[in-house]
C-alpha cells in the first residue's frame, strides 16, 4: 500500500492538476476570511469550502492514470487496492490543505465570539477547526468516490452530481458536515468551543462505506 | 496456480455475455497461447486472467503474483521512463534499491537504456511499448499476461521479449499471450486455446505426464560440471534430453533451440560455473513433430 500511495501521490503532484482546486480554495479563503473576524466563524467557512474541494481532488486522483496504465497497476496490486490508494491520496491531500487552512485562519482571526464580547481561546478553537476539516475531508472524498470512476464515468453526469452532493451535505439537516458547521457558528455566538467527535465518527462511517463501494466496483465496471 | 471455474463476463447488468463457462487451469511453467478473431473476447479473457476485471459469474482461485501488458500503452503519465518503472517495481513489491536497479536493467535489455530519463509523453510508440513490457517483467511475476505485447516493438526487442518469456517459464512462471502472428513462440507454446462464440476451446492436446516433447528444432549442448554437481534447476526444467557426454564426466543436454541461450547463461553463471565443451548445430536431432504451427490450430 505504501508503494501505491507513493505512486499516486507522485502522479498527483507531478500532473499539476491539483493546482486548480488548490487555487480555487485559496481564492475562496482570501475572499471569505479577513483578519480580525471571529475565529470559529472563519473556521466554519473554511471547512465548508473544503468539502467540494476534497471531492474534486478525488475526481483528479481517480482519473490520473490512463486506462492502460491503470490496468498495469491493477494487475500488480489488485484493482480494489489500486483504487483505494487513489482515494486515500486525495483524502490525504484534502487533509493537508485543511490543516494549512486551519493554521492560517486561526492565526489571522480574532480570538473572540461573534459579538466580540467573549474571548475564544485560539488553541481549542484551532482543534475544533481541525475536527471540522476532518469531517469535510471525509465527506468530500466520500462524495468524490461515489461520483467518479468506476461509479459514474461520464463527466457530464459526474460533475453536476458531485457538486449537488457536496451542496446537499453542507445544507441538509442530519448531515455530519451541516452539524459541525452549526456547532461552530453557534459556538462562535455563545463563546464556547465545540468538540464535534460525533460528527467525525459519522463522517468516517460514511467515507468507509463510500470507499468500500467504489473499490468493490473497480474491477467490475472497468 | 490460477484456476478459472465457470467464469463468465458481461458488461452491464443486462449486457450480452462476452465469455461464458470458461474452465481453465494454468500450470506453473506453462506457456499458453490464446487465439480467436477480432472482437471474440480474447482481450476480455486476458483482463480476467490478469485480475484487472472481475468475472460476472464463476470464480478465479489461487491468484499468483501477476503482471499484465495491455494492448496499447499510450502513457500520458508525468514520469520519466525509469521513474515510472521504479514506481511500478515498488508496487510489484521490490525494495527501493532493487526497484531502481530492475527498472534500469529492463530498459537496457529492451534497448531503451538511452531513453531512461526521457519523459514518457515524449517516447515514440515503440518506446512506450518497451516501457509497458518492462513494467510487467520488473519483479519476475509468477503469471505474465501479454495482450499483443510484441506489436510496436522493433526486431531486437521482440527477440528479447521471446527470451524473457522463455526465462519466465523456465523459472516456473506461467505466461499467457495473444498475438496476431501465428508463428509467435509457436515451437515452444505448451497449450493453445481459441475463444469461439464466448467459450474457450482447447486446440492442442495436454502435455503428457513427463512433459511436452521437443516440438521444434533442438540444440545439443555438451557441458562439464563440477564433480557431483546437479544441473541448475532452470536447465533441468527446459532440457528435453539429458545423457552422458563423450568426455569423462561431461553431460549431453538436448534443449529447444529457443531456450538454448537461457541454458548457456544458466550453466555459465551457476554458483560453481559449468564448462561448455561444445554446442551442436540446431536440427542435429530430428524433432518428432515439426508441423507448421499455423496448421496446428485447425487440424486437431
Amino acid at each position: 500500500m505504501t508503494a501505491l500511495l507513493r505512486y499516486q501521490a507522485a502522479l498527483l503532484a507531478r500532473s499539476q492538476r491539483w493546482l486548480a482546486p488548490v487555487i480555487l480554495y485559496a481564492v475562496f479563503l482570501g475572499v471569505g476570511v479577513q483578519s480580525g473576524q471571529p475565529v470559529l466563524d472563519s473556521l466554519a467557512y473554511a471547512a465548508a469550502v473544503l468539502l467540494p474541494v476534497a471531492a474534486w481532488l478525488v475526481r483528479i486522483c481517480a482519473g490520473s492514470e490512463p486506462p492502460a496504465a491503470r490496468a498495469c497497476t491493477a494487475a500488480a496490486a489488485g484493482p480494489a487496492r489500486a483504487h483505494l490508494a487513489a482515494l486515500l491520496t486525495a483524502f490525504l491531500a484534502a487533509v493537508a490543505l485543511g490543516v494549512t487552512a486551519v493554521l492560517v485562519v486561526t492565526a489571522v482571526s480574532d480570538a473572540a465570539s461573534t459579538n466580540a464580547r467573549l474571548s475564544v481561546p485560539r488553541l481549542p478553537a484551532g482543534a475544533a477547526g481541525l475536527l471540522a476539516m476532518l469531517v469535510s475531508a471525509l465527506l468530500g472524498t466520500a462524495v468524490g468516490a461515489l461520483t467518479s470512476r468506476p461509479l459514474l464515468r461520464s463527466a457530464g453526469k459526474a460533475v453536476p452530481a458531485m457538486l449537488l452532493g457536496a451542496l446537499l451535505l453542507l445544507v441538509t439537516t442530519g448531515s455530519p458536515a451541516k452539524s459541525v458547521l452549526t456547532d461552530l457558528t453557534t459556538g462562535s455566538r455563545d463563546g464556547t468551543v465545540p468538540v464535534p467527535w460525533g460528527a467525525v465518527l459519522a463522517a468516517l462511517a460514511v467515507a468507509v462505506a463510500a470507499f468500500w463501494s467504489a473499490c468493490a466496483l473497480s474491477s467490475r465496471r472497468g | 496456480m490460477l484456476r478459472l471455474s465457470g467464469v463468465g463476463r458481461r458488461y452491464g447488468l443486462r449486457g450480452p455475455w462476452v465469455l461464458r463457462g470458461v474452465d481453465l487451469g494454468i500450470r506453473a511453467g506453462a506457456l499458453i497461447r490464446v487465439q480467436g478473431g477480432n472482437g471474440t473476447g480474447k482481450s476480455t479473457l486476458l483482463r480476467l486472467l490478469a485480475g484487472v476485471d472481475a468475472p460476472s459469474e464463476g470464480r478465479l482461485t489461487q491468484r499468483p503474483r501477476t503482471a499484465f501488458v495491455p494492448e496499447r500503452f499510450p502513457a500520458a503519465l508525468p514520469f520519466t521512463a525509469v521513474g515510472y518503472l521504479t514506481h511500478l517495481a515498488r508496487v510489484h513489491g521490490l525494495a527501493r534499491g532493487a526497484a531502481g536497479r530492475s527498472a534500469e536493467r529492463w530498459l537496457e535489455r529492451f534497448g531503451a537504456g538511452g531513453h531512461a530519463r526521457t519523459p514518457l509523453s515524449e517516447l515514440s510508440k515503440g518506446g512506450s511499448q518497451k516501457v509497458a513490457v518492462a513494467q510487467a517483467l520488473l519483479a519476475d511475476p509468477e503469471l505474465l499476461v501479454l495482450d499483443e505485447a510484441w506489436t510496436g516493438l522493433d526486431v531486437p526487442a521482440r527477440a528479447e521479449l521471446d527470451r524473457a518469456v522463455a526465462e519466465r517459464t523456465a523459472a516456473g512462471g506461467s505466461v499467457v499471450f495473444v498475438d496476431h502472428d501465428p508463428r509467435r513462440l509457436a515451437d515452444v507454446a505448451d497449450e493453445t486455446y481459441a475463444v469461439v462464440g464466448g467459450g474457450l476451446e482447447r486446440r492442442t492436446e495436454p502435455p503428457g505426464p513427463e512433459g511436452a516433447g521437443p516440438r521444434g528444432p533442438v540444440v545439443v549442448i555438451v557441458a562439464q560440471g563440477p564433480p557431483g554437481a546437479a544441473l541448475p534447476a532452470p536447465v533441468a526444467a527446459v532440457a528435453v534430453g539429458v545423457g552422458a557426454g563423450g568426455a569423462a564426466g561431461a553431460t549431453r543436454l538436448t534443449v529447444p533451440e529457443s531456450r538454448s541461450d537461457l541454458v548457456l547463461r544458466e550453466l555459465l553463471t551457476a554458483r560453481v560455473p559449468w564448462h561448455v565443451v561444445r554446442v551442436e548445430e540446431p536440427g542435429a536431432v530430428p524433432s518428432p513433430t515439426s508441423a507448421p504451427a499455423a496448421e496446428e490450430g485447425t487440424s486437431r
